[in-house]
C-alpha cells in the first residue's frame, strides 16, 4: 500500500506520475543497462554458437556438440563431479549449521565466521598451495609414510577425487549460511508441539523441520551445483581436461573452432534449467505463524566439555579448509626449491616479499614507467568502483522487486543473479567481442575507454559489478524484506518525499546488509579470474590476480612470489569476509540463495 | 562492537601496508631518471614474459634515445600465449578483409597494433604471416646479422627473402632448442637408466610419470613432438639412401624432385613418419596429462610430480639453476634436437612514424650489444636483473661469451639434423589429429595401456603394445589433395573432421582393450 494521495507533503509530480510510473520508468532504465552490460555480451557468444564463417545462421555445430562422445562425455564428468561435490559439501556443512544454529557455547560466534574463510581462496596460489600439499612426494605423503619409490600420485590418478574434496571444501560454506539462516529461522513450537502430539524426533524432522528448512537446503545447494558445474579454475588445477568447462576454456582459444560456443549454449542451458527449477521447486518458503524471538531464545546453552565438543567440528572443517591457505603460507616464506620431499620447507626466508614489492608489476614507483598504480592499486581502483555500481544497480533492482507492483519485476529479479549461472569466461569473451567490433567499427576513432587494448578500466570495472552483482542484489532484497514497510508508509503520510523515505529510513535500516553484499562483491571482484585474463591486456591495466598470473609463470622463484602476493591478498579477502560476517552475522546466506 | 572496530582498522592497516613498505625496500639505484622530451609510443603484442618485455623496453628506449633523441615507451600487450595471440590477430585482422578474403588497403587498417613479437617460426610462417608488412631492414645489416640464411636448413628470416629476394616479413631474434628433462632422483628410485633419446620417453615403466605439454595449447610442444616424427622420418630417409647407392647421394646432397616423387622414398618416408608417430603415441600414452603450457612439464619434474618430459631449453636451464641437476636435468639428444628461431614483424597498417620506430626496435634486437642480453649473467648489465637464459639468433655474438650465462652454442649443437620447413608444412595437419589421438581419446587409451601392461605374458604384452602404438592413419591422408568439400562452411568441415579422427582412434584404443581383456 502507498500513501494516501491527500498527504500533506505529497508533490505535485508524484501526484500525478505516481509512484508506479517511476518504478516503471526505473525498471525500465535497469532493463536497459543490465540488456547492454549483461545480455549483448551473452549474445555475442551465443551467436558465435549458431554462426558460420560466412555468418549466415546454423544450428549444425550444436548439433555436432551433442553428437560428440568427448562433450557428451565432458558434461556427464561435469555433472557427475558437481553431484558429488554438492553431497561432500553438503555432509560438511550440515552438522556445523544445526550446532551454530541449535547451540550457544563459547566462541560460537568466532567460528561461525571462520568457517567462512575457506571461500576466499585467490585463484592460481590456490593451486600452489594444493600442488604443495597433495604433491607426489608432498607434506600428505611424506606424513603417510609413503615418500619413497615413485610416492603418491594425488595430483595424477586421483586427481577427480581431489577436485570434488577442493571445491567441496571451499562451497561448503555457501550451504552452511543457508541452512543456518533456515534453521534459525524455525520456530522451535512448531517442533515442540509436533513432539507432544506424539511424533518420535525422526517425524519430527521429516516432517517439520526439513519441510521449513527445504528452502534455505536447496537455495544453497543449487548454487553449490551451478558452480561447480560450471567450475574452471579447480578442474584446471588438476588436470582434469575432459569437463565441460575446461573444453570450453581450451577449445575456445582454438582459432576458428565454433564447437565452444555452442557448448557455452549447451553449458547455459544446463545451468538456467538447474537454477529455474532450484528456484520453482524449492524456492518457495512455507509460511506458518512464528516469532524470530522464540527461535533466538530456542538456542541450547552448552558449558565445559559439551561446549569444546560442540566447537570441535567447527575447528575440525575449518583446519582442513584451511590447509590451502596455510600451504601458500608455507610456500611463500620457503626458500625456493626448499620444500621438497619434507612436511615443511627446509629453509624459510622473507625474500619472496621484498622482490614481490619490488616488483614493477604489483608496485610500481610513482611517476617511473608505464606503470603508475600497480596490481595491488588497480585492484582495489577496479574492485571499489565495481563495487560501487554494482551497489548502485541492486539498490535499483531490490526496489523494484522488493517494493513495486511492476508486473514484471520478476524478470529483473532473474536478471540480477542470472551471472551466477553464467561462466566467467564466457562473459569475458562477450566483452572482448564488444571492445573487438568497436575497434572494427569506429577504428582509430574508438573511444579509449571501449577498446581494451588501450584502457580496459571502464570494461573491466562492468564486467566485475556485473559478474558480482547477485550478491549485493540479494543483500539488498533481504534488507528490504527485512524493513516493514509500515515505517515508511508512516513517514510518507508525515509529508516525507519518496527519496526523503529512502534516505531517512530505508538506507539506513538496510544499511548493514548492503554494506555485507558490497563487502562480498567486494571481495569476489578482487578474486575475479577469467575478466582479469582476457581483458586486461596491458602491463599498466593488470589487476592483482593477472599479476599474479604473471608471476606464477616467471621461472625460477615465480611460484613463491605469487605466493607471497597470495598471502597478502588472503589476509585482505578473509578480513573483508570477517567484517561482512560481523555486519551481517546470520543474514550473510541471503546472498548465497539463488 | 569492538571486533567490527578491530576488523576496520586491520582492514586499512593491511590496503596501506605495501605502499608503506614498499618504500622501505625500494633502493634509490632502482630508480630510472625520467627521459627528457615527449616519449614515442610503440605498441607490441607478444608472448615473452615480463622479464624479456622489461629487458628491451628499457634497453631499446635508451638506445633510441641515444641514436635519435627521443626515448620510445613501450606497451605491451599479452592476452596470452602464441595461440590466444593468433586468435586475438585473427579477430582483429578478419575485419580488414574484403569478400575475396583479401586485406584492404593499408591506410583503411587500424589495429592498434605494431608488433608481434614471438611465438616460434612455425607460428609466424603458418598464421601471423598474411598479417605482416615487408621490414624496412638494409640488405647490409641483414648480411651482418644473418651470415648463413639457415641453421641446419630451418631459415633463420623469412624464407620468401632466401628463395625470392623479397624484403623479409618477419627475422628470428632469438633460438630455441628442445630437450628432454628426467629428474635424476626419480629414475634412481625406478632404477632406470638415464634417458639418452627420445625412444627412451615410450618406455612402459614410464606409465603415468611423463609430463608433456598440449600441442594445441602451445605452439613450442607441437614444433618438439614434430622434431620427434621428422628425426624419424630423416633415419628413413637416410636408411634409404644407404639401400640406395647407385643414386649417388652423399649426406650433404640435396634429392632430386624425381628420386623424391618415387614410390619406394615416398614409402620409406612412410614408414619413417609411422615409427616417428609410434614412438610419440607410446609416449601419449605415458602422460601423466597435457600441460596447459610449454614451462609446466619443467614444473613437474622439478617438483618430482614426473619422471621426465620434454621441454624447451631455456625454461629447464632456469630450473637447473634453481634447484639443481639432482631434480632436474636437462638433456638434448644429439643430432636429435631441433633449434627454430623466435621471430618478430611489422603488423599491417603500422604507418609514418610508428613504421619507423617499429622497424628500428627490429634493427635494434639485432644489433650484438642487444643480442647479447639474451644470454648475459643476472647483473651483468643494468637491463638484466635476472638472466633471461636464451640463445641469440646471432652466430658472431658466441664468439665472444664473456659473462654468459650459458656456453652453450646452438650452431655447434644442431650437427645437421634439423626441422624441414617443406616437412613442417605439409604435417600442418598434424595437430588436430594429435588431438584428437592423445587428448580427446586419452581415457580408452589410458584404459588400453593400463590393460594390456597388466598382462602376465611379456610377449603378448609387446605385442599388443606395438599394436596400440600403431594408430590407423598413415602419412597419405595427410598429404594427399583434399577431396571436393561436400560441406561449404570449413569450420563445420573441421569440426566434424576432429570428430571423426576422435571416433577412429577411440575405437582403435578399445579394440586393443578387448584383446588385453580377452588374453587375461
Amino acid at each position: 500500500m502507498n500513501a494516501p494521495s491527500g498527504a500533506r507533503g505529497v508533490s505535485l509530480r508524484e501526484r500525478i506520475l505516481g509512484p508506479d510510473l517511476r518504478h516503471a520508468a526505473l525498471a525500465i532504465g535497469l532493463l536497459l543497462v543490465l540488456g547492454v552490460v549483461l545480455i549483448w555480451p551473452l549474445l555475442e557468444v551465443v551467436a558465435a554458437g549458431f554462426q558460420r564463417s560466412d555468418g549466415r545462421f546454423t544450428s549444425e555445430y550444436l548439433r555436432l556438440v551433442l553428437a560428440n562422445p568427448v562433450i557428451t562425455r565432458g558434461l556427464l564428468k561435469a555433472t557427475l563431479i558437481a553431484a558429488a561435490t554438492t553431497a561432500v559439501a553438503l555432509t560438511l556443512a550440515l552438522p556445523l549449521a544445526v550446532l551454530v544454529a541449535r547451540y550457544e557455547f563459547a566462541g560460537r560466534d568466532l567460528l561461525s565466521s571462520l568457517v567462512l574463510v575457506p571461500i576466499v581462496l585467490p585463484p592460481f596460489v590456490g593451486a600452489i598451495g594444493m600442488r604443495s600439499l597433495l604433491g607426489r612426494f608432498g607434506p600428505l605423503t611424506q606424513l603417510l609414510g609413503q615418500g619413497h619409490g615413485s610416492g603418491v600420485d594425488w595430483l595424477g590418478t586421483l586427481r577427480v577425487f581431489g577436485v570434488v574434496g577442493v571445491e567441496a571444501l571451499a562451497l561448503y560454506p555457501i550451504i552452511f549460511l543457508n541452512l543456518r539462516a533456515a534453521l534459525a529461522n524455525v520456530d522451535p513450537l512448531l517442533e515442540r508441539a509436533a513432539a507432544n502430539l506424539g511424533a518420535t524426533r525422526w517425524t519430527v524432522l521429516r516432517r517439520v523441520t526439513f519441510p521449513l528448512v527445504r528452502p534455505g537446503l536447496f537455495a544453497g545447494c543449487t548454487l553449490v551445483f551451478i558452480w561447480s558445474f560450471t567450475e574452471l579454475g579447480t578442474p584446471l588445477m588438476f588436470h582434469v581436461y575432459d569437463v565441460t568447462p575446461v573444453q570450453v576454456f581450451n577449445q575456445i582459444i582454438e582459432v576458428d573452432n565454433p564447437l565452444p560456443y555452442a557448448l557455452v549454449v549447451v553449458m547455459l542451458a544446463g545451468s538456467s534449467v538447474l537454477y529455474v527449477l532450484g528456484k520453482v521447486l524449492f524456492g518457495r518458503s512455507i509460511r506458518v505463524a512464528g516469532s524470530k524471538a522464540a527461535a533466538l531464545s530456542a538456542l541450547h546453552p552448552l558449558r565445559g566439555p559439551r561446549a569444546l565438543l560442540a566447537a570441535l567440528p567447527l575447528v575440525l572443517v575449518t583446519l582442513v579448509a584451511l590447509l590451502p591457505h596455510v600451504s601458500v603460507l608455507l610456500t611463500s616464506v620457503s626458500a625456493t626449491g626448499a620444500w621438497y620431499r619434507s612436511i615443511v620447507p627446509r629453509e624459510f626466508t622473507g625474500i619472496h616479499y621484498v622482490s614481490a614489492l619490488r616488483e614493477d608489476l604489483v608496485m610500481p614507483l610513482a611517476g617511473h614507467g608505464p606503470l603508475q598504480l600497480g596490481a595491488v592499486g588497480n585492484s582495489i581502483v577496479y574492485a571499489g568502483l565495481a563495487t560501487l555500481l554494482g551497489t548502485l544497480l541492486a539498490c535499483g533492482i531490490a526496489l523494484i522487486v522488493a517494493r513495486s507492483r511492476v508486473p514484471w519485476r520478476g524478470l529483473l529479479d532473474v536478471l540480477g543473479v542470472l551471472p551466477l549461472a553464467v561462466p566467467g569466461l564466457v562473459m569475458a569473451f562477450g566483452y572482448l567481442s564488444i571492445s573487438v567490433q568497436c575497434r572494427r567499427l569506429f577504428g582509430d576513432a574508438t573511444p579509449a575507454w571501449l577498446d581494451v587494448q588501450r584502457f580496459p578500466v571502464v570494461l573491466l570495472v562492468v564486467a566485475y559489478a556485473t559478474r558480482r552483482l547477485p550478491y549485493v542484489v540479494r543483500s539488498a532484497v533481504a534488507g528490504l524484506q527485512q524493513v516493514p514497510e509500515d515505517y515508511e508508509r508512516a513517514a510518507a503520510n508525515l509529508g516525507a518525499g519518496s527519496l526523503r523515505v529512502l534516505w531517512r529510513i530505508v538506507l539506513p535500516l538496510v544499511f548493514a546488509s548492503l554494506l555485507a553484499g558490497a563487502l562480498m562483491a567486494f571481495v569476489f571482484a578482487m578474486l575475479e579470474v577469467s575478466d582479469s585474463l582476457i581483458l586486461a591486456q596491458s602491463a599498466r591495466y593488470f589487476p592483482i590476480t593477472r599479476a599474479i598470473w604473471e608471476l606464477s609463470q616467471r621461472l625460477g622463484d615465480g611460484l613463491y612470489v605469487a605466493s607471497a602476493l597470495g598471502v597478502w591478498a588472503m589476509a585482505l579477502l578473509m578480513l573483508t569476509l570477517l567484517l561482512a560476517s560481523t555486519l551481517l552475522g546470520r543474514k550473510l546466506g541471503a546472498m548465497f540463495r539463488p | 562492537m569492538l571486533r567490527l572496530y578491530v576488523y576496520v582498522a586491520a582492514f586499512f592497516g593491511l590496503l596501506a601496508a605495501p605502499f608503506l613498505l614498499q618504500s622501505v625496500v625500494r633502493e634509490r639505484s632502482e630508480l630510472r631518471p625520467e627521459q627528457g622530451g615527449e616519449m614515442l609510443e610503440l605498441r607490441i603484442i607478444t608472448p615473452h614474459n615480463q622479464e624479456i618485455r622489461r629487458t628491451f623496453e628499457l634497453a631499446f628506449s635508451d638506445w633510441h634515445l641515444q641514436h635519435f633523441g627521443r626515448g620510445v615507451a613501450i606497451t605491451y600487450l599479452s592476452p596470452g600465449g602464441s595461440n590466444d595471440i593468433v586468435r586475438y590477430l585473427r579477430d582483429l585482422y578478419g575485419s580488414y578483409r574484403d569478400a575475396a578474403g583479401k586485406l584492404v588497403p593499408e591506410e583503411q587498417v587500424s589495429s592498434g597494433i605494431d608488433l608481434v613479437w614471438g611465438g616460434g617460426d612455425y607460428t609466424f610462417e603458418r598464421d601471423f604471416k598474411p598479417m605482416l608488412k615487408p621490414l624496412l631492414l638494409s640488405p647490409a645489416l641483414l648480411q651482418a646479422a644473418f651470415p648463413r640464411s639457415d641453421l641446419a636448413g630451418v631459415a633463420l628470416y623469412d624464407p620468401d627473402t632466401i628463395a625470392h629476394g623479397s624484403p623479409p616479413r618477419w627475422v628470428g631474434i632469438v633460438l630455441s632448442s628442445f630437450g628432454l628433462i628426467y629428474s635424476p632422483d626419480f629414475y634412481a628410485a625406478l632404477r632406470l637408466p638415464a634417458p639418452d633419446a627420445w625412444e627412451d620417453l615410450a618406455r612402459p615403466e614410464l606409465k603415468g610419470l611423463l609430463a608433456l605439454a598440449d600441442p594445441t595449447r602451445s605452439g613450442s610442444a607441437a614444433v618438439a613432438y614434430m622434431m620427434v616424427l621428422q628425426r624419424a622420418m630423416e633415419t628413413a630417409e637416410r636408411r634409404w639412401l644407404r639401400e640406395h647407392p647407385e643414386l649417388g647421394y652423399d649426406e650433404q646432397s640435396q634429392l632430386r624432385p624425381a628420386d623424391e616423387a618415387s614410390p619406394s622414398y615416398r614409402a620409406a618416408l612412410a614408414r619413417g613418419w609411422k615409427e616417428g608417430m609410434r614412438t610419440l603415441l607410446l609416449m601419449a600414452a605415458n602422460a601423466r596429462y597435457f600441460g596447459d603450457s610449454a614451462s609446466r612439464p619443467c614444473v613437474d619434474v622439478g617438483d618430482a610430480e614426473a619422471a621426465a618430459g620434454v621441454a624447451i631449453d631455456f625454461y629447464a636451464r632456469v630450473f637447473q639453476d634453481q634447484i639443481g641437476k639432482r631434480r632436474i636435468t636437462y638433456h638434448a639428444p644429439r643430432g636429435a634436437t631441433a633449434i627454430t628461431p623466435d621471430p618478430i614483424g611489422v603488423l599491417y597498417g603500422t604507418r609514418g612514424e610508428r613504421e619507423l620506430v617499429a622497424n628500428r626496435f627490429v634493427e635494434f634486437l639485432l644489433t650484438p650489444e642487444s643480442q647479447r642480453l639474451w644470454n648475459l649473467d643476472a647483473g651483468q648489465s643494468p637491463y638484466v636483473p635476472r638472466s633471461l637464459r636464451r640463445l641469440p639468433v646471432r652466430r658472431d655474438v658466441y664468439l665472444d661469451r664473456t659473462g654468459w650465462a650459458d656456453d652453450e652454442n646452438p650452431f655447434e649443437l644442431a650437427q645437421g639434423f634439423n626441422m624441414r620447413q617443406r616437412w613442417t608444412r605439409q604435417l600442418g595437419k598434424l595437430v588436430p589429429i594429435w588431438a584428437a589421438a592423445w587428448i580427446d581419446a586419452k581415457p580408452e587409451l589410458d584404459q588400453a595401456y593400463a590393460a594390456l601392461l597388466a598382462l602376465p605374458d611379456p610377449a603378448r604384452r609387446e605385442q599388443l603394445r606395438q599394436r596400440l602404438a600403431d594408430l590407423p592413419i598413415e602419412l597419405d591422408e595427410l598429404t594427399r589433395p583434399p577431396a571436393p568439400a561436400s560441406e561449404p562452411d570449413a569450420r563445420t568441415r573441421a569440426a566434424r573432421e576432429r570428430m571423426g579422427w576422435s571416433t577412429r582412434f577411440r575405437e582403435h584404443y578399445l579394440d586393443v582393450l578387448r584383446a588385453a581383456r580377452e588374453a587375461r
